[in-house]
């Protein structure tokens, strides 16, 4: 089904808090996410699971506990996070390909600009990228000229470029007309395939239970579950996960 | 005809000084506007509350007033410039302030998921801005900041007040030398600040046409 | 930082306005006692200036609003100096009241347009004669004779003595005026420095950013008053400066009714009431003889 673990702990939180305000986003989290796991994070919309999300490479900062990345604490400014975030990868759900460059550049300036690669090699890397995703012959438009799901798989390869160790993807299909999301879901499969280490926030149930070696429910800010996606689907401990999975599944 | 012949001399030059102050405030201007407006938006409080301060005191405070302090308070502290050079500085640090809030409205009309994209991949505070952030800016602020700097080009006229021999000095002048012919030196002046204001106006229409179409 | 040093240019700017206003409250308390007696029942020739403006029961008059001493506009905003006496006695020859007189300003750079167009009867705003203004309008008197003069910081550290010390200095003067001219034309080895008004030129001489300044004397008499401890006056006149009353050229009966009525101030003792009323105040000094008048 999917490749194995290796059980090394790549992304570690421990004790996370977050306050919004007087809104208590994330209460004590604790997480671990191996080496080529792919974890899917699940739950209502405000449980907090796209916070926990951004504050994996710091788009969020937080208030309380500890952030691992590869062993090293999440530093809080400047050159090294910067640093550190050109090993994590981060797709958006609206997908935000930098508007006035072209999808090629799009996929080169990372490369070019953080790993201070040459122009031609970034290219040629940034090409075969697009190929893989299936937009190569969509390099040299901008990206209002390409569909959603065409932009999406474009923000996978520009995330790819940077050969991360992990990547982060934040509701990647929310934004996405229905007819479009499944061919974004199988870039995201083959890449869980190819063993790359995934932390996912979906609705998709479908590709929870194809690809995820684990899947995390989250309510009120809170880890609820965590279990591996035949358990979780089909023996959820927690009212609440039982609660969720009726609605959903029900649809 | 007669009076612009016999005056070409005192036309010229002072035209010059005009076109010269007017290039190297704007390029003051310029500069120091964006890095101000780099300043409002960086993540650092104390920058921010720098530039927040240099802005609204600017912005709020006639240009004469700057133009006193920099030419008759600055010597008070043992600062002394030569009469043209503090012009530039009064009218580049004056105007900075404007294309400071210029280009910050510029940068916040950029979506801020652009910013995050850029900041996700690994690129720093500073590339971030040059490479994805101002350069889309820079659409949104090509028309206000073309009013800013034909403003500045017309506000260099205050520094014929404070011993800069630019074009409006000329009036006094020409005008006490030439009584009968004050309407035609009025007119020479007229002429002289349009040959830089309208082909400023021009330029800014071209170049928002141009990067209009890359939308 | 920056505020206080706006806060120290605020303040000094508020002492100088202070020192205005006090120096001109005095003027005014001086001149209420020295109103020229209006003529009544005047009589002039049909047709003529005079006629007009006696029938009309008002004249108005072009004078400086800035220049201590000659004319400058008092806090409650009536201008007092020399001038503006001048112009009184003249309007009361007219039969015109002093309330019936509407001063208005003007400039340097101004003076002839307003009398072509016709927007003032007179100029008496410290307007020296000659040829070429001869050209564009007509000149009454002159009332008085004022001479380009310099002012040196206190204790005189350059030791300028005249304009030939000028060469190679600093000098200021106002842009569009006579002296500053005269300097181009005759000094040339001079620097330069010119501001819009000669108040720039007194604080660029605090400063140090200028050698001296240099205008007619009476005008520079009166920034020594504003700071006797930061100036003195070189005394040493080197140019002459005939101050007319200027007036539509070709109007002759009116500028020789103008004429009559200076030679009658002269000897009446109005004139030398006037100006120990106003410049006097300022100089210090008791009236000068008055100069003859050049019907040219």
């Amino acid at each position: 089904m999917t490749s194995a673990a290796t059980g090394e702990p790549l992304v570690e939180l421990s004790g996370v808090n977050k306050w919004f305000g007087d809104l208590h986003v994330l209460q004590d989290v604790d997480l671990t996410i191996a080496r080529g796991e792919v974890v899917v994070v699940i739950g209502p919309s405000g449980s907090g699971k796209s916070t926990l999300c951004r504050t994996i490479n710091r788009l969020e900062s937080i208030d309380q506990g500890r952030i691992t990345i590869d062993g090293t604490p999440l530093p809080e400014e400047g050159k090294a996070l910067a640093a550190l975030r050109s090993d994590v990868g981060m797709v958006f759900q609206s997908f935000n390909l930098f508007a006035h460059k072209t999808i090629l550049e799009n996929v080169t300036l990372g490369p070019v600009k953080v790993r201070g690669k040459g122009k031609a090699e970034a290219e040629k890397r940034a090409r075969e990228l697009l190929d893989r995703v299936g937009v190569g012959h969509q390099a040299d438009k901008v990206p209002a000229q390409l569909s959603g799901g065409q932009q999406q798989r474009v923000a996978i390869a520009r995330a790819l470029a940077m050969d991360p160790k992990v990547m982060l993807f934040d509701e990647p299909t929310s934004a996405l007309d229905p007819e479009m999301i499944n061919e974004v879901l199988e870039v995201m499969t083959s890449l869980a395939r190819d063993g790359m280490t995934m932390v996912v926030v979906t609705h998709e149930m479908g590709f929870a239970r194809r690809a995820a070696n684990r899947v995390v429910f989250m309510d009120a800010g809170r880890i609820v579950e965590s279990s591996d996606p035949e358990t979780f689907f089909t023996a959820p401990t927690s009212d609440r996960a039982k609660d969720f999975l009726s609605k959903i599944l029900n649809h | 005809m007669q009076f612009f012949i016999d005056n070409f001399d005192i036309l010229r030059d002072a035209f010059l000084q005009t076109l010269l102050l007017t290039v190297l405030s704007g390029v003051l201007a310029l500069v120091l506007g964006v890095v101000l407006a780099t300043m409002r938006v960086s993540p650092i409080p104390p920058l921010r509350g720098l530039a927040t301060f240099y802005v609204e005191t600017f912005r709020n405070t006639p240009l004469t007033v700057v133009f006193f302090f920099v030419i008759f308070g600055l010597p008070q502290i043992d600062t002394v410039v030569s009469f043209f050079t503090g012009a530039v500085i009064a009218v580049g640090m004056y105007t900075a302030a404007f294309v400071a809030e210029a280009v910050r409205s510029g940068i916040n009309s950029v979506s801020p998921g652009q910013a995050e994209a850029a900041r996700a991949l690994g690129l720093g505070f500073g590339q971030s801005l040059r490479e994805v952030v101002l350069p889309q800016a820079f659409r949104t602020v090509v028309p206000p900041l073309g009013s800013v700097f034909i403003a500045m080009a017309k506000n260099t006229s205050i520094a014929a007040g404070f011993s800069v021999s630019e074009l409006s000095s000329t009036l006094p002048r020409l005008v006490n030398a030439n009584a009968g012919d004050l309407l035609v030196v009025l007119l020479a002046v007229v002429i002289g600040y349009m040959i830089i204001t309208v082909p400023m106006a021009y330029a800014v229409n071209r170049l928002e046409r141009r990067v209009a179409i890359l939308r | 930082m920056r505020l206080t040093k706006y806060a120290a240019a605020a303040a000094a700017f508020g002492v100088v306005l202070a020192g205005c206003s006090s120096e001109a409250g005095n003027q005014a308390a001086q001149e209420s006692d020295n109103a020229p007696e209006v003529a009544q029942d005047v009589e002039f020739e049909a047709g003529t200036t005079m006629a007009e403006l006696a029938e009309a029961g008002t004249i108005t008059i072009g004078t400086k609003y800035d220049q201590p001493g000659f004319g400058l506009l008092n806090p409650s905003g009536v201008p007092e100096g020399f001038d503006v006496e001048i112009g009184k006695i003249i309007a009361a020859q007219l039969g015109i009241e002093e309330d019936q007189i509407e001063f208005v300003e003007t400039v340097s750079a101004n003076r002839e347009s307003f009398i072509q167009n016709g927007q003032v009867d007179l100029v008496i705003a410290t307007y020296t004669i000659n040829d070429a203004r001869k050209q564009l309008v007509d000149f009454a008197g002159p009332y008085y004779e004022a001479g380009q003069d310099i002012m040196v910081a206190a204790g005189n550290p350059e030791g300028i003595e005249g304009p030939d010390d000028l060469a190679g200095k600093n000098v200021c003067s106002v842009e569009g005026s006579t002296p500053a001219q005269n300097i181009r034309d005759n000094y040339p080895e001079a620097t330069l420095t010119l501001f819009d008004v000669y108040s720039k030129c007194a604080d660029a001489l605090t400063n140090g950013q200028v050698d001296a300044v240099t205008t007619d004397n009476v005008i520079l008499t009166g920034l020594v008053a504003g700071n006797p401890d930061g100036f003195e006056l070189v005394g040493n006149p080197f140019t002459q400066e005939p101050y007319g009353i200027g007036l539509t050229l070709g109007d002759t009966e009116f500028r020789d009714f103008v004429n009559d009525v200076l030679e009658e101030s002269f000897e009446d003792g109005s004139w030398a009431a006037a100006w120990d009323a106003t410049a006097g105040q300022i100089t210090g000094e008791p009236a000068p003889e008055p100069p003859s008048v050049d019907r040219y």
